[in-house]
């Protein structure tokens, strides 16, 4: 059970999330929604994954049917049917649950690599079926519809949404962690670490599997419902590669080995995108490398480095890890700002925008601005403070590295954690 | 009768196509239970290298140059990357070249824009091979297909006539065993990603030309190379030329059929 502790943070963040939202701006409202929407999918994303074993590229099918789903309840309920609104993420949960009964059936027949793939391909399927299914889907406009009142709520206002979602993540998120508690949550994690000897102890190792996929893919339909509130318009690029990816991103780098973890992804992304999107075209590729560093440095991700000096927090000698771990952020934002120096540069010397300016100066190489300043492309200054910024956070990097893991090795143990600091320093 | 001999030849090349990317990709997994998700994306990056060389350096030297590229940064994949996360499991090597090909995609879009580049074949290959039915058949098409024919042709070659091969195929088949005979398999391992990512490299620096050049390309074409693999058995080299050649005339006649299982029912009298 959780410790006294672990209790009094969750009802903070719990009074937090209820108390602050009121307070902030509509951006932020929906910021909000949308990352408890990312968390819940995350979440149920890594039922799957962390717990079962099984690696899917093809979330965004089970994601994409839930808000389908929720929007046809909507229509329905705006043409007169009787159903309360806040209980519409029930369409998704049914018909998530449904549809990956079905393709969990098939999927779950093979694991590994071959798992992936058909996963992939399901989710493929849908995608190009999808446009083609002017009923379900609404063709390549998609399907919208308006949130009714329901017993005086209105569900015009952005907070009221927020409240809702709110709900619907803390029960579904709670009925995951409660489902880990079970036998069956046991056995979830006994196929992700020996199927075989699952099925030597009498168990049905396809039919498990089964369940736990549909059961994924029934959180991850109301987490799609969810969106589809919140939205009020759903179409087939739901379906598209990049939900799946987005999932597997903010899982992996939330850590999958930890029941939370996701949800620490989920909200880094999801609110990042939010703040930088506007800022930067080259989001996208921010994402993926702070993921290919995570995975090469970090492979138990965020949340599992924060288990870990939390497991080891009585035999570390932190007063002599302070001055270490403190100098490695300040590399690894050295390494950050150099990364996001040479990317926007790069961004701005390709982009259309200088070529058709360059054009008009008749192909000279002119001056640009950038950082609010301006920067010549054919001055040193430009190539080396992008270095030498690199070059130092590296140097750092590697020299505090070693510091670090002899203090770990200190107490007996290998440090092989260290470089965590670096990667989560490298995403601000 | 036209339909059908056009077709034929439409899906023979395209399937060829397919076979310079799969072959790769099939050969990295037989040899390391590596799904390498990147494969496509290096596809893509040949066609962009070779696009941004070409004007520079002739479209020939290009088509060299870019598959070498490509081929050195599969290897530096492969040398510096891929151990590191090799310990936690094959999951952990799928999602760090899912990574990748991310990140390769970004970058192409950073350097090259969100749109199609206008990459094209040099003047002196812009000719029709032969007249057929009345319409010139281009004769870009037999060079994919016949590229693609001399690539499999030193492939195979090599690998069952030399002693490079044997030692190929010797690390395919038992690494343990191999190593202990006085070979260095992480440097074989090392040299057959970096081929199977010079010849992905090679069919986008060849195809980029005929087939549209966007940031896309590489996923559109990932998913029909997994077909490929998969359907051909993943690791079979051999399997793979004959399911890279179904599925590119079973897309070929696809395209131009216009059938669907209502009018298969017409057949028996219960059509619309």
């Amino acid at each position: 059970m959780m410790s006294f502790r672990s209790v009094l943070l969750l009802a903070t963040l719990l009074a937090l999330l209820l108390a602050v939202p009121p307070l902030l701006d509509l951006a932020w409202q929906n910021a909000l929604v949308n990352v408890l929407i990312a968390s819940l999918f995350a979440l149920a994303f890594n039922l799957l994954v962390g717990q079962a074993g099984l690696l899917s590229f093809g979330h965004a099918a089970y994601f994409g049917v839930g808000a389908f789903a929720a929007l046809h309840l909507m229509i329905a309920i705006e043409d007169g049917l009787a159903f309360p609104t806040p209980l519409v993420p029930l369409a998704g949960a049914v018909v998530g649950l449904v549809v990956g009964l079905v393709a969990g059936f098939f999927a779950t027949k093979r694991s590994g690599v071959y798992f992936a793939l058909v996963t992939l391909a399901i989710a493929e399927l849908i995608h190009a079926l999808a446009p083609r299914l002017e009923g379900l889907f609404g063709g390549e406009s998609g399907i919208g519809s308006m949130r009714m009142p329901f017993a005086g709520i209105v569900f015009g206002s952005t907070i009221e949404v927020y409240y809702l979602t709110l709900g619907w993540v803390l029960f579904c998120g709670l009925g995951l962690y409660l489902y880990t508690l079970t036998p069956f949550g046991r056995l979830t994690l006994a196929l992700r670490d020996n199927e075989q000897r699952v099925r030597f102890l009498g168990y049905d190792a396809h039919s498990s599997k089964v369940i736990v996929f549909a059961i994924s893919g029934m959180v991850s339909g109301v987490a799609g419902s969810l969106l589809a509130i919140s939205n009020e318009t759903a179409n087939y690029s739901l379906f598209a590669t990049d939900v799946s990816a987005q999932v597997v991103l903010q899982t992996f780098v939330g850590g999958s080995t930890v029941f939370f973890g996701p949800v620490i992804g989920a909200a880094i992304f999801a609110l990042f995108s939010f703040l930088v999107s506007d800022l930067t075209r080259s989001w996208v590729f921010y994402q993926g490398l702070i993921f290919v560093l995570v995975m090469l440095y970090a492979p138990t991700g965020i949340g599992g480095a924060i288990q870990h000096h939390i497991r080891h927090r009585r035999q570390l000698d932190w007063p002599a890890l302070a001055a270490p771990y403190a100098a490695m952020l300040f590399g690894g934002l050295l390494v950050a700002a150099g990364i996001v120096f040479a990317t926007e540069m790069v961004a701005v010397m390709f982009g259309e925008d200088y070529a058709r300016t360059r054009e008009a100066a008749g192909g000279a190489l002119i001056p640009f601005e950038l950082f609010g300043a301006t920067w010549s492309p054919t001055g040193p200054s430009t190539y080396l403070i992008p270095l030498v910024l690199l070059g130092a956070g590296i140097a750092i990097l590697v020299k505090v590295r070693r510091r670090i893991d002899a203090v770990w090795a200190a107490r007996g143990e290998q440090g092989s954690k260290t470089q965590t600091l670096a990667t989560t320093g490298g995403i601000q | 009768m036209e339909f059908a001999i056009i077709s034929t030849l439409n899906g023979v090349t395209y399937g060829l196509l397919l076979f310079m990317v799969s072959a790769g990709l099939t050969l990295i997994f037989g040899m390391m239970g590596v799904l390498n998700f990147a494969h496509a994306s290096f596809y893509m990056l040949g066609a962009y290298v070779a696009y941004a060389i070409s004007p520079i350096i002739g479209f020939w030297a290009a088509l060299v140059i870019a598959p070498l590229f490509v081929g050195l940064v599969g290897m530096g994949v492969e040398r510096y990357l891929l151990p590191r996360v090799h310990k936690h499991g094959h999951a952990h090597e799928l999602l760090l070249t899912f990574g990748l090909a991310l990140i390769i995609e970004e970058l192409i879009k950073l350097f090259f824009g969100d749109f199609p580049v206008n990459y094209q074949m040099p003047a002196e290959l812009r000719f029709s091979a032969f007249t057929i039915f009345g319409t010139d058949y281009p004769f870009y098409r037999l060079f994919i297909g016949g590229v693609a024919v001399v690539m499999f042709t030193t492939l195979w070659l090599l690998l069952t006539r030399t002693r490079t091969g044997i030692v190929v195929r010797a690390a395919e088949r038992l690494p343990h065993m191999a190593e202990a005979l006085g070979h260095n398999i992480p440097l074989v391992f090392m040299f057959v990603f970096g081929t199977g990512a010079a010849l992905a490299g090679l069919a986008g620096a060849v195809a980029g030309a005929f087939y549209p050049t966007n940031p896309n390309m590489g996923i559109e074409l990932g998913v029909i190379v997994f077909v490929v693999v998969v359907v051909g058995g993943l690791g079979s080299l051999k399997g793979s030329l004959l399911a890279s050649l179904l599925i590119g005339l079973f897309s070929s006649f696809a395209v131009g059929l216009d059938w669907s299982l209502a009018s298969l029912l017409s057949l028996v009298g219960l059509g619309d």
